[in-house]
């Protein structure tokens, strides 16, 4: 990642600006909408996307350190992801660990957890209106650096 | 299938953090495309790249023939295209999730 970095700071004018976009380090919330109606079914608790956004933090971190880029402007916004039915959620979601986890291990780390809110959120869409829908909400980091 | 921000979030914070205007861009990560259609009617050029060849298909499908000349798709990874690259080529580069 810093080797992209510093690769990035070659390829910039020096008038240049790097944006920088990707998901906080943080669980995504998952909440039922009934009519408007918000209710909690839990947190997306992924290892390997928690470990993958860290770890992009850290790169950029370091570059700042070393001097490579200072930060201009950096905000937070909401990315929602609607899901129809629990089912579509679930087969989404298992495709996105398949694709993520790095390894057998890290996947059956977080299977389990994505199991268990698939079961919670199924449970809270049965009592819920034939309307409701699902909504994960990704916090996400933007960040605008200029080369220094 | 799944509705990914519906609200338009990513790109109006795109837009609200950098101007566009006149800029030769560099888009790493950039999927099928949709966000990058969504300001290139503002800049120079685009070069969009992103290492899975599908998303890059689609990407291509996509662009309109008013924005045939401005934008370039292409399937490669990063650090293959950054050696065909001279220095100080782009006024922007965009990293969207790249980094993870």
């Amino acid at each position: 990642m810093v080797h992209a970095l510093e690769e990035i700071h070659r390829l910039l004018k020096p008038t240049g600006r790097l944006i920088d976009i990707h998901p906080v380090a943080i669980s995504p919330r998952l909440e039922i909408n009934e009519a408007g109606k918000i209710h909690l079914a839990g947190y997306l608790s992924v290892y390997q996307w928690f470990t993958d956004f860290q770890q992009a933090d850290n790169a950029l971190m370091k570059i700042i350190q070393r001097g490579l880029f200072i930060v201009e402007q950096a905000d937070i916004f909401d990315v929602p992801i609607h899901y129809a039915s629990v089912a579509e959620m679930k087969t989404e979601l298992m495709k996105e660990l398949d694709y993520f986890a790095r390894d057998a291990r890290s996947a059956s780390e977080d299977a389990p957890n994505i199991e268990a809110l698939i079961t919670k959120a199924d449970k809270l869409m049965k009592l819920a209106a034939n309307t409701a829908y699902l909504i994960a909400h990704e916090p996400t980091h933007i960040s605008r650096l200029k080369p220094a | 299938m799944s509705k990914h921000d519906p609200e338009n979030n990513e790109i109006r914070a795109l837009l609200d953090i950098v101007d566009f205007s006149g800029k030769h861009i560099l888009e790493i990560g950039c999927g099928d495309g949709n966000k990058t259609l969504r300001y290139t009617e503002q800049v120079a050029h685009v070069t969009a790249i992103d290492p899975d060849a599908d998303q890059i298909t689609l990407a291509r499908k996509q662009i309109p023939d008013h924005l045939q000349k401005i934008i370039e798709f292409h399937h490669t990874p990063f650090d293959d295209f950054a050696k065909t690259c001279l220095p100080a080529a782009f006024d922007i580069v965009i990293l969207a999730k790249s980094l993870c």
